[in-house]
Formats: structure tokens, sequence, C-alpha cells
């Protein structure tokens, strides 16, 4: 089947992009959003001109930078892991432990103090990547020193972080929810992060030794491990890098809040799941997924304005359209390509 | 001037086995040395030390006049020794230049960038420097298995080999690929490299070679230079004993019809007509030989003989009976034995043990099946006896099917199909894969089962093979016979015009038409007798 926009070129994204694709997505977005400000210039009464007012409005962008930042950075650490051969389904629970714990030591520190000059939420936002990170690298071992199926250990992981945060928020602070810190990170600090994520992992990903090695590793390790590279030193970074990046977009969100919500399945609520989702949608491609990941939160944010505004709309339904788009696009397109040996155990012969 | 590579008494021994006894290798600069041997003769294990993959139990290993020794492949490269895999160790979705420089690229921007126009250029110089076609920015699942073995060889080259091991280099290549490959031998000795390759295929090793080490069961046999050494002598040297090349037939009367196929007509997966009206008979003592290139409706062809695949038009009656149509396990019960073309797909389950693959086929038989259960003894017993008489090595039934090599796996299939006791064997491409030694022991089986009365159709793309062992000879070019011959007066040349789809005028071609239509001394009491 042909894609009609995979011709469309633009020339500046040109060589960023190299999948038609990804271009195809965005162009698609970019054709999508841009009728809809003609429809709502033209019809400022209509539900299109509510809908342009929603979507073009600072509010709505400034939630989807908010939303947007867990999913487009766990899709991001997803793509190291999956790139390297494992498949990382644990980035939910990633998001859970570096929400939680970024809550709890910005809260332990105090907010007002600093350690090493360095302000208390900031202390916390590099507690919850330390955090995710150390829940990855265990991930890690027991899927490459170990030989764990790769899936059974990523649902532990998820599971042991959903029980876990609000087991020791309420053991902390009495209750599931941990109280408001009283401060946050503005949302722009969310955005930088995502952007500069982005363009670090295409560079990491493409134009790198390390990226290189981390594609052959998860293709053909055998190829790699015959010139001498450790297949298994490669998969243990990409799995850490999974943690680092989960890490910053667990803690992202909660501090942009300042508090962790452990009820129910969590302030993440998911958006793990959505970040496999989104770089599924974004073909392993960094930019990719982060259209896929701005596009998923930009209709969650625009979901709760409309509510906001009294349009009935059904938010669970809304939140089921990553999944169905993501079944949408592997079904008709299948573009999305595995590595080959993603799942598999390596084991060197000497 | 020292040897290029001089290997000094090596020993390699594994719990249980000595894999190389005491084993002398001096190859000179700038030549091509083939290391034959049949399988399980050591030559890999050789090479491995040589590699750095095994330390050597006894023995030093000289470059150069200079000892060395390897803790790893890694040293093995940084001293000039480049190893080519049988399976290409080559990442598919990358490009022809990533993969030549993976793990040594070259960077700039201070190891933040992949230097990708350094090593572009590093791979059109060398391409150019020893004359490969190969496009460096292709990627390799694009490209073809000629141009994979030569990408394998630049990366050798790029980390700096000196020395070329190959391990089994035409396995995989077409005809005129092998003649690049020499080649490609040449222009890379004229500039100084050495090239060992490793092959248990004789014409290979004579027509590429400067010289010839033969091992056998891990000892040198001896060196030897190409001009000095024949065939005949080499396959000696190989086995241990005189090798008869051509296996010897005896006139025989053949018996009643076993086989007969009218008009058959068959599709291959895709739906594409594959076979086109063929008709042929096979009589109880006779070997019917098909020889064709492959892919020219062999394969379907031989799948509705066997139950696998339904006839489109014509028929085919087994001992009398109409057969088409029928389900694989009645052609199994009425004693159709079946060596198929794909071992590892079709003829055992690679995860199963020789006692489990042993019965496959039989399992619903005595004395295998039981009162609803299997007798794992007298499975056993059936697998231990067919690992002894067909010389699979290691001789073990608890052995997987997937830790053979694939010569074993073949004899062992080989063996329990004959074993069957059956009235037709449908023998596919039997000795591919297989050493010479157990070729010979193969054809003297199937040639047995001819004198026992038993009929054989043999598929081979080997034409000294399906020449020398089929009474009459059928060739097929696109999914029709283009002739059948006499196999004892027919020329190569005459059945490679066949093969090509040309047809024959003369009279070798005329004969045997005739005798197969029309000449059938046993046929009166033939059809009515077989029904028992």
């Amino acid at each position: 089947m042909r894609n009609p926009l995979a011709d469309v070129t633009v020339p500046i994204l040109d060589d960023l992009i190299e999948s038609d694709y990804v271009r195809s997505l965005i162009v698609g977005t970019v054709g999508v959003l841009g009728a809809l400000l003609v429809l709502g210039a033209l019809f400022p009464d209509s539900v299109a001109g509510d809908l342009s007012g929603i979507v073009f409005s600072a509010s709505t962008a400034s939630s989807t930078a908010r939303l947007a930042a867990p999913i487009v950075l766990a899709g991001l650490g997803g793509i190291f892991a999956e790139k390297s051969g494992v498949i990382n389904i644990g980035l939910e629970g990633l998001l859970i432990i570096s929400a939680f714990a970024s809550v709890y030591v910005a809260s332990v520190v105090g907010i007002g103090n600093a350690v090493l000059g360095v302000p208390a939420i900031w202390v916390g936002f590099l507690a919850g990547i330390a955090a995710s990170t150390a829940l990855s690298g265990v991930f890690g071992i027991v899927c490459i020193e170990f030989k764990a199926d790769q899936i059974i250990a990523g649902l532990a992981v998820w599971l042991i972080a959903l029980g876990l945060a609000p087991f020791m928020s309420t053991v902390f602070f009495g209750g599931v929810n941990t109280p408001n810190l009283g401060a946050s990170v503005g949302w722009e600090y969310s955005a930088v992060m995502v952007i500069a994520a982005t363009i670090a992992s295409w560079w990491a990903l493409n134009r790198t030794a390390f990226g290189k090695h981390l594609r052959a590793a998860g293709e053909n390790p055998k190829a790699l491990d015959t010139v001498g590279v450790s297949v298994s030193k490669v998969r243990h970074a990409g799995v850490l890098l999974s943690g680092v990046l989960s890490g910053v977009g667990g803690s992202a969100l909660a501090l942009s809040i300042g508090q962790f919500v452990g009820s129910g399945e969590t302030m993440v609520q998911g958006k793990g799941f959505i970040a496999i989702v989104a770089y599924l949608f974004g073909n392993y491609n960094p930019v990719g997924t982060l259209g896929a990941g701005v596009l998923f939160a930009g209709l969650d944010a625009v979901q709760i304005r409309l509510q906001q505004l009294g349009y009935a709309v059904p938010d669970t339904l809304v939140q089921t359209i990553p999944y169905v788009v993501v079944i949408v696009v592997l079904a008709l397109v299948g573009r999305t390509q595995l590595p080959e040996a993603a799942g598999e155990h390596y084991e060197t012969e000497d | 001037m020292n040897p290029a590579v001089h290997m000094d008494g090596i020993t390699k021994r594994f719990p249980g086995v000595v894999a190389n006894d005491d084993v002398d290798l001096a190859v000179e600069r700038g030549s091509v040395h083939a290391l034959l041997g049949e399988n399980g003769a050591g030559k890999t294990t050789l090479m491995n030390v040589l590699y750095g993959l095994y330390e050597p139990t006894e023995g030093t290993v000289f470059l150069d006049g200079e000892p060395q020794s390897f803790d790893s492949p890694r040293d093995a490269i940084d001293a000039g020794v480049g190893m080519i895999h049988q399976h290409f160790m080559l990442v598919d979705p990358m490009t022809v230049w990533e993969n030549v420089v993976l793990g040594n690229e070259p960077k700039t921007w201070g190891g933040l960038r992949v230097d990708e126009d350094a090593a572009r250029e590093a791979v059109v110089d060398l391409s150019e420097r020893y004359g490969f076609d190969v496009d460096p920015d292709a990627r390799i699942e694009d490209v073809s298995v000629g141009v994979q073995q030569r990408v394998e060889i630049l990366k050798a080259l790029y980390r700096g080999a000196d020395v070329l091991i190959l391990d089994e280099p035409t396995a995989v290549l077409t005809p005129q690929e092998v003649e690049d490959l020499y080649d490609v031998f040449e222009e890379l000795t004229d500039q100084g490299k050495t090239i060992i390759f490793i092959s248990h295929k004789l014409g290979e090793a004579l027509s590429a070679a400067d010289d010839i080490t033969v091992l056998r069961d891990g000892v040198n046999v001896g060196t030897v230079a190409t001009d000095g050494v024949t065939r005949e002598e080499l396959a000696e040297m190989m086995v241990g004993r005189e090798v008869l090349m051509d296996p010897a037939t005896t006139p025989q009367e053949p018996g009643d019809r076993v086989l007969e196929a009218t008009d058959v007509h068959a599709e291959d997966d895709r739906g594409v007509e594959a076979v086109s009206g063929i008709s042929f008979e096979i009589r109880a003592g006779e070997v019917f030989g098909i020889a064709g290139v492959d892919g020219n409706g062999q394969s379907q062809l031989v799948e509705a003989i066997t139950g696998m695949r339904e006839p489109t038009d014509g028929s085919i009656s087994y001992l009398g009976e109409p057969m088409a149509g029928e389900s694989r396990r009645e052609h199994i019960d009425r004693g159709m034995a079946f060596i198929p073309e794909d071992r590892q797909e079709r003829g055992l389950v690679m995860s199963y043990d020789l006692t489990e693959n042993g019965i496959l086929g039989s399992q619903h038989d005595p004395p295998f099946a039981s009162g609803g259960r299997l007798d794992w003894r007298a499975s056993r017993e059936h697998a231990e006896s067919v690992i002894e008489q067909y010389d699979v090595r290691p001789p073990n039934a608890d052995a997987e099917a997937e830790s053979l090599s694939g010569g074993n796996q073949q004899k062992f299939i080989v063996g329990r199909e004959f074993e069957r006791d059956p009235d037709l064997v449908v023998a596919m491409h039997p000795t591919r894969g297989v050493d010479i030694g157990s070729t010979e022991f193969l054809h003297d089986r199937l040639l047995e089962l001819r004198a026992e009365g038993k009929a054989v159709l043999l598929v081979s793309s080997k034409l000294d093979e399906v020449q020398g062992l089929s009474d009459r000879l059928a060739v097929i070019h696109e999914g029709e016979f283009t002739g059948v011959v006499d196999p004892g007066t027919v020329t190569e040349e005459e059945i490679g015009l066949l093969m090509a789809g040309e047809a024959l005028d003369d009279d070798s071609v005329e004969g045997a038409a005739v005798h197969d239509a029309a000449t059938d001394p046993a046929d009166d009491g033939g059809d009515g007798g077989v029904d028992a």
C-alpha cells in the first residue's frame, strides 16, 4: 500500500527524517492542524472555532507539554532498549518509581533548602532519575545476565513500582497521595527537556558509533561480538538509558504538579504504555516518537479542555485513541520494523 | 623467508575428544592454501586456534616467524588474521560501509560522530584496490550473497588482515559467484595477502588452491601442491582408503510397476503451475533419476508423489492403486519412504533427540506404538541401530538433532527412511552436504535397495550422482521432461542441453523413451500381482 503523503517533502526536516513514513506523519499532523486553524478562523462560532480556540491556546500548549514529557521521554528510552535487543515494557514502572522518588526526595530535602547549591526540587528531579535508572539496571541484569524473559521481567518492573510507590507514600506521608510540595517545575522546562532529549537521542542513534553498535546488538548480535564489541555491555547501556530517560519523564510529570498521586493507576496512568505505542508509531525514530507523543498528549489536553467547556467528550474513549491508532498503523502501514534479535538472549561462544 | 603462517605441533583436546593431534601447517605468503577434509576431521578447530577462538592444548602459532599467543579473536585480528565465517556476520539492515567499519568506526568531533566520509572512502579505496565491485551505501539485505561475502572480506581487510581464513566459502555461492571468488583470491594473493580456506570439496581445492593440506581424524595426512596430485589421490588421503568415485551398477531386469505418474500437473505455493504434464513409471528394482537445475518443478513433483501437495491434474498410482490426493499418512503407511530436500525443515524436528526423530512417521506402528503409548525402549533401540549402521556421529541417541552436523543429520534421515522397508524410496538430494566417504556408503545402500527389488526415485542436482546411479534418467526443465535418456550412453553435454530446455533428436533419447512407453516384459503379471 502506497501512502500518498509519503511523497511530500519538507526540505528543512529532510536531513533529520530518513523514513517516508515519519515524514508523512508529520505532514499529516501539520495538515490537520492547519485545516483546523483555517476553519476556526472562517467560522469562529462553530465547533471548529471552539476547537481551534482550544488547540491554539497557551493553556493547551502548556498542558500538552506537561503530558507529553513522560510519554516522549519514556518512548525515547524505549527506543534505546529495544534497538539494543531488550524489549522494555516496564517503562510504566520506571515512570511511576521516578515520579514518586522525585517528590519524596524533594520533600525530605525541604522546599527552600538546597544541597550543594542545588535547590530541593532539582535534587528531587535527580533522585527520580537515579531511582528509575537503578530499577532499569536491575531489569537489565535480570534480562541480560540471568536471561529472564524480557516481557515477564518488564511486567514485574511495572507491578513492583505500581505496588511500591503508593506503599512508600503511605509509609512516609500517611496516604497513597503525597501532600503538595508547594513548588513545581515549569512546563517550559519540560518542553526544553523533551526537545533536547529528542535531538540528542536522534544524534546518538544515527550518528555515533554507539548508535551503530546498539543497532547491531539488536539486529545481529553475533556480528557485533565477532568484531570485538561486547554485546551485553551495549545492551546494558541501552537499558540504562531507558531508565535515565524515563526518570527524566517521570520526575518532570510529578514535579510539574509538585505532588505524587498514587491512587488507582497512579498519576502515570498508562503513559508508559502509551510511550511504547508512541515509539512504535514513530517507527523507532526519535523525531517520530516526539510527534506521536505530542499528538497523543495534545489529544488528551484538548479532551480535558473540551470537558471544561461543557462538551460531553468521554475521556476513556479519548484515552483509547493511541492504542487504536497503533493497531491501525501496524495493520495498514506495517512499516514498523522490530529489530531482528529483539527479545532474544545472546550468548558469546568463548 | 619465514612462512606467513606456521602452526607447529598443534594439539587441541576437548573433554573426551582429540580434535587436532600434533598438526603442522605452513602457508607461504601470497599463496592460497586449502584445508581439505571430511566433516569432523578437525579443519574448523584448527582454524579456530589460528583465529584465537580456542587456545591450543599444545603447540605454537607463528606469524612471519614470530610466536603468537592469542587470548581472543581480537588478538588475532590485531595480529593480522581475519576470519570469514560460513554464516556471514553482517547486520542486514545496515549499509555496506557501516558493516565494514562496525566496531572500528573512524570518529570525529571528539568521538561524538562517526566520520562517515572517511569510512566510505576507506571502503571505496579497499574495494577499488582489490577489484571488488561494491557499493558502500547499499544495504546488506539488498545485495547478493556473493557481494555479502566480499563485504566480509572487506571487513577483514579493513582491520588490517594479512591472512584471511575462509570457512567453506563456496557453500552458499552460485557457480558464477564461485568463479568470481577465485578471481578475488587471485587479486588478493597478487597483493601479498595469504588465504587459507576450509573445504570438503575436492574440485574446489584443486581449482582454487596452490597447496592443499588434508586433515583426517584430527591428523595432518599430508600437504601437497595442487599441480602434482589427482582427484583420486586426494580422495584417498581424505577417506583413508581407495574411494570409488563412480558407483558400480550391475544390470538388472526391472520387475513390477511400482509407481506410475500420468500427465501430472501441480502448482507451487504462489499458485503458479510448476509441473506441467509429467508422465513416467518406476518398476521394482529400478532407479529412476531426475536431473535438472534446482527450481524447475522437482520439488512440486516430489511433493505431489509423496502426498504433500495435491496435483491439479493427472493421476498417480502406487502399487496399482490411485494415490493422488491421499493423505501423507496413507503414503507412509503404504510403504513409501521419503528423503526430503530440506532436512531441517521436513526431515527432522530439530529440538527432538534422535530417539524421537527415529520414529517420526512410524509413531503409529508397532513396535513403537503399543496400546496408546509409545514404547521408548523399542524406539531407542531403533535409533541406535540406525546410528550404528549409518555411522551417525556422535553415536548418541539422546543427542538433539540440531546438535548434529548437516552431514550426520542427513545420514540419520536416510537411515531412518531406508530402514522403513519401503517399496518405493523417493530421495531428494540424498547426499547434499554429506562428505565423500559417507556419500559412497549412501550410494551403496541405495544400490542394495535396488538389488532387493525396491523402486527408487532419485532427484539430485549432482549430475554425476544421478547419472551414476540411475537406470533411466529424466531431465526436467520448467516443469516438463525434456528427455528420458539412458544414463550409460548419454554425454554430459547432452544432459546439459536438456537441462537448458533444448530437445535432443538422437537415438539415446528415443531409445529410452521407447523402452519407457512400449516395451514392458513384466507388465502382464505386474498389475495384478502387487496388491498384497
